[in-house]
């Protein structure tokens, strides 16, 4: 017990003296550092290479701060004996970092991934170590120029959503990537915008971002005429009372890949809208629980405009070329584009001079006998007199043919 | 007088003209325009069959097949057009309108026809069933084939439905064609009319052209594999004489009138001396 008292405070008291004894000593410098990490081929017996670019750091907003390798290696604040041993303490942002701290914490980032290799996500994944930019910088790899590729370092494969592999990946190919690689237009879209920086949380979580509660509010902070229209609409009407089948942002356009409407690969390019519609407005179940009526796409697709969309006509009517889209309203609303009164203009987009007739008839036929008495009167004088005259023609065929192998057996 | 019916006056292997070219080119034109609008307007009927995916795979397929349906309606109408001025201006053209015209007699002929073929009647006869009945209505003993003229019954309702199926198709296309001015004049619902009976009078002139033409005129065993008047308009005397028997006697007649004019003497004599 003595004799390691004494150890202590010979220990003691030489660091004492050390630390007093000279600044050239005391701690240790950048150059200390760099003496051994600015050689680029230092590395571990592992390979890992221990180099550092101290340019890069210089550049970086903590190195144009004036800060030292040991402000935020700080364990080896007080070393003088060199090498330092091989196992260093982690770097704690969160020493001056702490509100970002605290909210990758509460983050699923915070939070050992489930699976069969638990990931913990640290600030130099995304930020990196030792070339942190701010995000403005267009080097820096939370710019918004460079935030997909630092996103996607994992989650390209290493790590996987509920949603399989690739699912994260399809945002290069969505107009939001589009925009930001080849336009070069920093304000648009990435993984950020959407998810939170710091405090990204799954989908299920209702705080998320991209959760059904909040996903309006998130695309709404960009599209924000869209998320008025929505809001206004017979959708947005029911999603704010909270109605759980309603289609939200996410339904129509697709996740990641999200693409525009003249793309041919989107989910909403003109000759695929009747089908996205219909995944509810055909839906014997949807249609039972919130009373819509069904048989939307079929009485659609037995229409030219539906046939000829089959056909990849993107000329055609689609479901929102009268419906309007993010703000559809039902007939019944006077401000409907499919209101009777505003039947005439709504037609008249491609229709000129579309009038009054156009209103004068239904558009969703689901049965002629009910809604066109007359013209239900033509098809059936047709079906007979087709059934009719092509079993008089076969019946002569089978009496001509049976008289000329009559005539053959006799012979 | 038997002497005379198969006699030189018409031999069989004479040639006389059923169509000329006039009629034959309004027939291919007929053929053409005719294929060409079930070809392009068949699909939309059947939207749901691949065999019409595949062929309208191709990029602005479905404008081009409307674009070569209104050609091909333009095209038959110009061949109506023709075909109803040469059947009022050309004295051959009014002939034959006359000659198509609908009689009593065709509904007996069809028949007629209809009974001959199946024999069931002449068979019953036989058996000695309905023996008073038939002596007194020997029409529907079915004994004989019926006797045609220019044109059978078959003939004549095919051309009546062609003209038909043109008016039908030709006025509910044109307002199918151009909407706006459809629904300018009629509500939606009647428009709606149109663009029904558009399809199933298709349905109707395409079955009837497959069924009932096809095997007239091509599959018909007297026929088979098809019958070349549409391609060199002619028949023969023979050909005359079993498919058109009364315009074969009335030819004859013709002949022996004109024969009798010119040289009463020699018209008399059977087989006049060389």
């Amino acid at each position: 017990m003595r004799s390691r008292g004494a150890l202590l405070g010979i220990v003691l008291t030489a660091a004492a003296v050390l630390w007093a004894a000279a600044p050239a000593f005391a701690g240790s410098s950048d150059d200390d550092c760099l003496a051994c990490h600015g050689d680029s081929g230092l590395k571990t017996d592992l390979g890992r290479s221990l180099y550092v670019d101290s340019s890069a750091f210089g550049a970086s907003i903590h190195g144009e701060a004036g800060m030292a390798c040991v402000d935020c290696h700080a364990d080896l604040k007080k070393l003088e004996d060199f090498p330092h041993a091989a196992k260093l303490r982690p770097v704690d942002c969160a020493s001056c970092h702490e509100d970002a701290s605290a909210a990758v914490r509460e983050s699923i980032h915070g939070r050992p991934h489930d699976g069969d290799k638990p990931i913990i996500v640290q600030c130099k994944d995304c930020h990196g170590a030792h070339d942190i930019r701010p995000a403005k910088d267009t080097l820096s790899h939370t710019s918004a120029m460079n935030i997909p590729d630092t996103c996607l370092g994992c989650h390209l494969e290493r790590v996987q959503t509920k949603r399989g592999a690739g699912f994260a990946g399809r945002y290069k190919e969505s107009d939001h990537y589009r925009a930001l690689s080849q336009a070069g237009l920093s304000l648009s879209a990435t993984c950020l915008s959407c998810h939170g920086g710091h405090s990204v949380r799954p989908v299920d979580d209702p705080r998320s971002k991209v959760s059904r509660r909040n996903i309006i509010r998130t695309c709404g902070e960009c599209h924000t005429g869209i998320e008025r229209d929505y809001l206004e609409g017979v959708h947005g009407k029911d999603y704010v009372k909270g109605v759980q089948d309603v289609p939200v942002c996410t339904d129509c356009h697709s996740e990641h890949d999200i693409r525009s409407p003249e793309d041919l690969d989107s989910g909403v390019y003109a000759t695929k809208v009747a089908g996205v519609c219909a995944r509810c407005h055909d839906n014997e179940t949807m249609a039972r629980q919130y009373g819509l009526r069904t048989s939307r796409l079929k009485t659609f697709s037995a229409s030219y405009h539906g046939t000829a969309s089959k056909f990849g006509e993107v000329k055609v009517a689609n479901c929102s070329s009268c419906h309007g889209h993010h703000g559809i309203r039902p007939s019944s609303d006077p401000l409907s584009s499919v209101s009777p009164a505003n039947l005439a203009a709504t037609c008249g987009t491609c229709h000129p001079g579309a009038g009054e007739n156009f209103s004068k008839g239904k558009v969703h036929v689901v049965s002629e006998k009910t809604e066109n008495r007359w013209g239900y009167t033509v098809k059936i004088v047709y079906i007979v007199v087709i059934a009719g005259l092509i079993s008089v023609f076969l019946a002569f065929i089978a009496a001509d043919l049976f008289r000329r192998m009559r005539t053959r057996w006799k012979h | 007088m038997e002497a005379l019916t198969t006699g030189p006056l018409i031999r069989d292997d004479e040639i006389f003209l059923r169509m000329n070219l006039a009629e034959r080119i309004q027939h291919i034109l007929l053929i053409v325009s005719f294929s060409l609008l079930v070809v392009t307007g068949l699909p939309l009927m059947f939207y749901e069959l691949r065999i019409f995916k595949s062929i309208f795979s191709f990029e602005n397929a479905f404008a081009f097949r409307g674009l070569l349906h209104r050609a091909a309606a333009v095209l038959l109408i110009v061949d109506i057009v023709w075909h109803t001025g040469y059947t009022v201006l050309t004295r051959r053209g009014r002939d034959n309108f006359r000659e198509l015209m609908p009689r009593g007699k065709d509904g007996r002929d069809a028949v007629g026809l209809f009974g001959y073929n199946v024999g069931l009647a002449r068979w019953l006869y036989r058996k000695g069933v309905l023996r008073g009945f038939f002596d007194r209505h020997p029409f529907w003993k079915f004994e004989n084939p019926p006797e045609y003229g220019r044109y059978n019954f078959i003939e004549k309702l095919e051309y009546l439905s062609v003209a038909w199926g043109s008016l039908v198709m030709i006025l509910s296309g044109f307002f199918m064609w151009n909407v706006e001015l459809s629904l300018r004049i009629f509500p939606l619902w009647v428009h709606d009319i149109f663009v029904i009976a558009h399809g199933y009078e298709a349905m109707l002139a395409f079955l009837a052209i497959i069924i009932w033409h096809m095997y007239n005129v091509h599959l018909n065993p007297e026929v088979f594999p098809m019958s070349k008047v549409w391609l060199n308009g002619r028949i023969t005397g023979h050909e005359l004489k079993t498919l058109h028997v009364l315009e074969y006697r009335r030819i004859l007649a013709e002949r022996r009138e004109a024969l009798e004019a010119a040289d009463p003497v020699t018209a008399a004599a059977p087989h006049p001396a060389p």
